[in-house]
């Protein structure tokens, strides 16, 4: 074998990727073939005995499941999670780590900021004690003094999830390099691709290049030797920072009507935020297969915005009118109105399937069900609430609203 | 170790069971290797282009034919290429040796008595090539309206002729069941290829007929899929026992029922040359009269097309392929499209300016038995991605080099099926014009 494995030069002709659709820098390759040279001649004799393998026939998973195999008596990692204290995204930090922990592996949760603030007070951050019980350490601090914030514990892996710019995440970063961190993951965004013609947005696909996680996955690339980049869209589950079903539930439940910008036939991919956490966990596992990656954070499913109308209706067993208007016509910003993107945005887990063997699991129905039964729990759907940009709206479609 | 043990002195390390069935071709042609027959030595470079790129060693003897006619194709090599099929045909037999599952357990598992029912106008145009190329025996079962074989665009004479000369045909009306069952039953056949079934009646007959039938592959259709507002489709998900093409599922049902080892390939909307229904041939017709297109309601709404010479490389790659056995595969490209975005991308592979789009409320007119637009108004697409895990298959053409490829030998070269009709177009013209002024 070691000797097929010194003739690398014909693996460029076993695969297809056209060159073009490569992102720059060239590293960013969603298949690992650069960095794994010996895997298109593993796969060549591997793939010919199909008896053997579980999967067939694409190299990358060949080397994956080789990988796997090796790394199935993995050691524990020690993992340290840099998170965010706001938005969207804080919830992927909260259920990675719990998924780390039961796992068995040692995981330390620094969330950025002061543990007295305000934005302590709201999930997953009031919920942190789910973090300590299961033996994970929770601290608070700014990024940028990451090193004592952890007061010289040392980590094999780290997780930034809190960077939008470049200012914020180099110096952790920084300093994980020099502390000998083997692994560096990091939370971006799907937000990131240009618009296209031609869904889904696929690992490799033209980025935008002033977006500030651009700038961050470029000096990752550069800087660490194992990497992994997630870019995720929307996510749904208990804890989350940010309202997503919520926005539907909210109007459904008060016998509202639901105002959806433009058609409604726009895609969109809301994933259950367990299926962002397993990905991220299959990384730290198998990161050698993981590694120089960029994967699509995603569910593998995309649902219109009309359609999610309809299901959350369907796990609230309430009837819905949806209502579509033109955001110029009524003059307001939609980004107000609406809690997604007034556009087709849908990108698809590919490299995550490929590479990692990573499974989906968000079942909308199911899941939003089992939101629908939390919402009602904490007495959301009582609370009084004002809708004043969706009367402008309403108002302006003259359409009646039940008092 | 050295050498094959082939005798030969081809010099290709033997360790590698693809390197032996190659091996074991060039010892077989090795005789003809020098052959002054065109056919007999293009099939040895071929063999012998197999196994120097398995091995990346250098080949003791260079091959006869020059390098650059048949050079390590770029990425985007292409089987049939629009600078000619006879090109064309080596990049696709080094498909042939690439390690990807099902094409090498073909050469492993020798010929096959291969029946198409159809493949005189479009997908089976493609397909007997391929299988002919890999050695099959092939026979065409049509009722000979349309000529048996015909010269594709870009496709050498003596390619041509070489096909005429192997392939078959069994002439019948595959609605007279009897007949089918007693011409088939008469001459046996391994595997069948049906491209054009459309019940499950007129399978029956066929499945009656060759009880030791190895293999029955089935062109079937996304359309079979109930409408969701989760997409993609995924062979999984719900059928519609309504939809239009029920045919197919009751067929696919049938298969699985008479425990026959079946294949069923689920195509969205197929293009290319020669394409009869008229896809690309629509937006081509508006583009080259400078005509707007008229878009029903958003444009946004999303659907995807899969160029026949990738759906014919799927029906071959799934021949007496184990992983294929009683599964289901949607094959198309794989990235869909908006309806805007396929209007842009058609003018795009033509070299059409970017065209202007007229959006249109389809409610407000009454078109009668004509069609105004050629796709369902609704989003319609599909995963490909099993397909792509389980048989290693992978689109060739993305859309823009597909539409090429599909202008470049057909719409461009004056070739079309359809007459261009402009009825629905000016109704929606004039009315928006009316409304404008």
């Amino acid at each position: 074998m070691a000797a097929l494995a010194s003739s690398s030069s014909s693996s460029s002709l076993l695969f297809t990727t056209p060159p073009s659709k490569l992102p720059s820098p060239s590293s960013l390759c969603p298949f690992p073939r650069l960095s794994l040279p010996i895997s298109s001649f593993l796969s060549s004799p591997l793939s010919i005995s199909p008896s053997s393998l579980p999967y067939p026939t694409t190299s990358t998973r060949c080397f994956a499941s080789f990988t796997v195999r090796a790394a199935a008596a993995a050691d524990k990692k020690k993992v340290l999670i840099v998170n965010t204290n706001s938005g969207g995204h804080a919830v992927i930090g909260f259920y990675f780590a719990k998924e780390l922990l039961g796992s068995g592996h040692e995981v330390t949760v620094m969330t950025v900021g002061d543990e007295g603030s305000d934005k302590m007070k709201k999930p997953p951050f009031n919920r942190l004690s789910e973090i300590t019980s299961a033996g994970g350490k929770t601290l608070w601090g700014d990024p940028a003094n990451v090193g004592n914030v952890v007061a010289g514990t040392s980590f094999d892996v780290v997780l930034d999830n809190n960077g939008k710019d470049l200012d914020t995440v180099r110096p952790v970063v920084d300093w994980a390099k020099s502390s000998g961190v083997k692994q560096l993951l990091f939370i971006s965004s799907a937000g990131i691709y240009k618009p296209t013609d031609e869904p889904p947005h696929v690992e490799g696909d033209v980025v935008k290049a002033d977006a500030g996680h651009v700038g961050v996955e470029k000096y990752i690339a550069e800087v660490f030797i194992s990497w992994a980049i997630f870019r995720p869209q929307y996510m749904i589950g208990s804890g989350n920072n940010k309202d997503c079903e919520e926005w539907f539930f909210d109007r459904i439940v008060r016998n509202r009507p639901v105002p959806i910008p433009g058609s409604g036939m726009q895609l969109t991919n809301i994933a259950h935020v367990r299926d962002l956490s397993s990905m991220l966990t299959l990384a730290v596992e198998k990161p050698e297969a993981a590694s120089s990656n960029i994967f699509n954070c995603v569910s593998d499913h995309a649902v219109t915005l009309d359609g999610m109308a309809r299901l959350c209706a369907e796990a609230a067993g309430l009837p819905v009118e949806i209502v579509h208007y033109d955001p110029k016509a009524v003059g307001i910003d939609a980004k107000k109105a609406f809690p997604f993107r007034n556009m087709h945005f849908y990108a698809e887990p590919r490299a995550a399937k490929d590479i990692l063997g990573w499974e989906g699991t968000t079942n909308l129905p199911e899941d939003l069900k089992e939101r629908f039964e939390e919402y009602v729990k904490v007495g959301r759907d009582k609370k009084p609430m004002k809708f004043e940009i969706d009367d402008k709206i309403l108002e302006a479609l003259k359409v009646p609203v039940a008092v | 170790m050295r050498g094959c043990g082939c005798n030969q002195g081809c010099g290709v390390d033997g360790r590698c069971l693809i390197l032996i069935v190659c091996c074991k071709t060039l010892e077989m042609t090795n005789k003809t290797y020098h052959s002054t027959k065109p056919k007999e030595k293009a099939k040895a470079w071929q063999s012998w282009w197999c196994c120097s790129q398995q091995s990346s060693l250098s080949s003791p003897s260079s091959p006869p034919l020059s390098p650059t006619s048949m050079a390590p194709s770029s990425p985007k090599s292409r089987q049939f290429t629009s600078s000619g099929l006879d090109r064309g045909s080596l990049s696709y037999k080094r498909k042939v040796c690439h390690p990807k599952g099902a094409l090498h357990v073909v050469a492993a598992s020798g010929t096959k008595k291969t029946l198409i029912m159809g493949g005189t106008r479009f997908i089976g145009v493609f397909l007997s090539r391929l299988l002919v190329k890999e050695g099959h025996q092939v026979t065409l079962f049509t009722r000979g309206k349309a000529p048996v074989t015909q010269q594709l665009p870009g496709e050498s004479d003596s390619d041509y002729s070489d096909f005429k000369s192997e392939i078959l045909h069994l002439k019948g009306d595959r609605q007279d069941f009897e007949f089918v069952k007693s011409s088939l039953s008469a001459e046996g056949y391994d595997v069948v290829y049906d491209i054009n079934g459309r019940e499950a009646a007129e399978v029956e007959p066929i499945l009656d007929a060759l009880p030791n039938l190895e293999q029955f592959i089935y062109c079937s259709s996304a359309g079979v899929y109930l409408k969701s507002d989760i997409l993609p489709h995924c062979e999984v998900d719900a059928v519609d026992p309504k939809s239009r093409h029920k045919g197919k599922l009751n067929t696919e049902s049938l298969l699985e029922a008479r425990g026959v080892n079946w294949t069923s390939l689920r195509p969205v909307y197929i293009y290319g040359p020669l394409n009869y229904n008229p896809v690309e041939e629509w937006f081509f017709h508006r583009l080259k009269a400078g005509r707007p297109i008229p878009i029903p309601n958003s444009g946004v709404q999303i659907t995807q097309l899969g160029h026949v010479k990738d759906l014919a490389t799927a029906f071959v790659q799934v021949l007496g392929n184990e992983k294929a056995s009683k599964q289901v595969f949607n094959i198309s490209g794989e990235k869909y499209v908006t309806f805007d975005g396929l209007a842009k991308a058609c003018a795009k592979a033509g070299g059409f300016p970017e065209p202007e789009i007229i959006h249109y409320n389809p409610k407000e007119f009454d078109f009668g038995k004509k069609k105004a637009f050629p796709f369902r108004d609704q989003h319609f697409f599909a995963s490909v991605e099993k397909a792509k895990h389980v048989l290693g298959w992978k689109p060739e053409f993305d859309l823009v080099e597909g539409l090429a490829d599909s202008y470049n030998l057909d719409f461009g070269r004056g070739t079309y099926r359809k007459e261009a009709d402009f009825t629905t177009d000016d109704m929606i013209l004039n009315k928006s014009f009316a409304l404008q002024s």
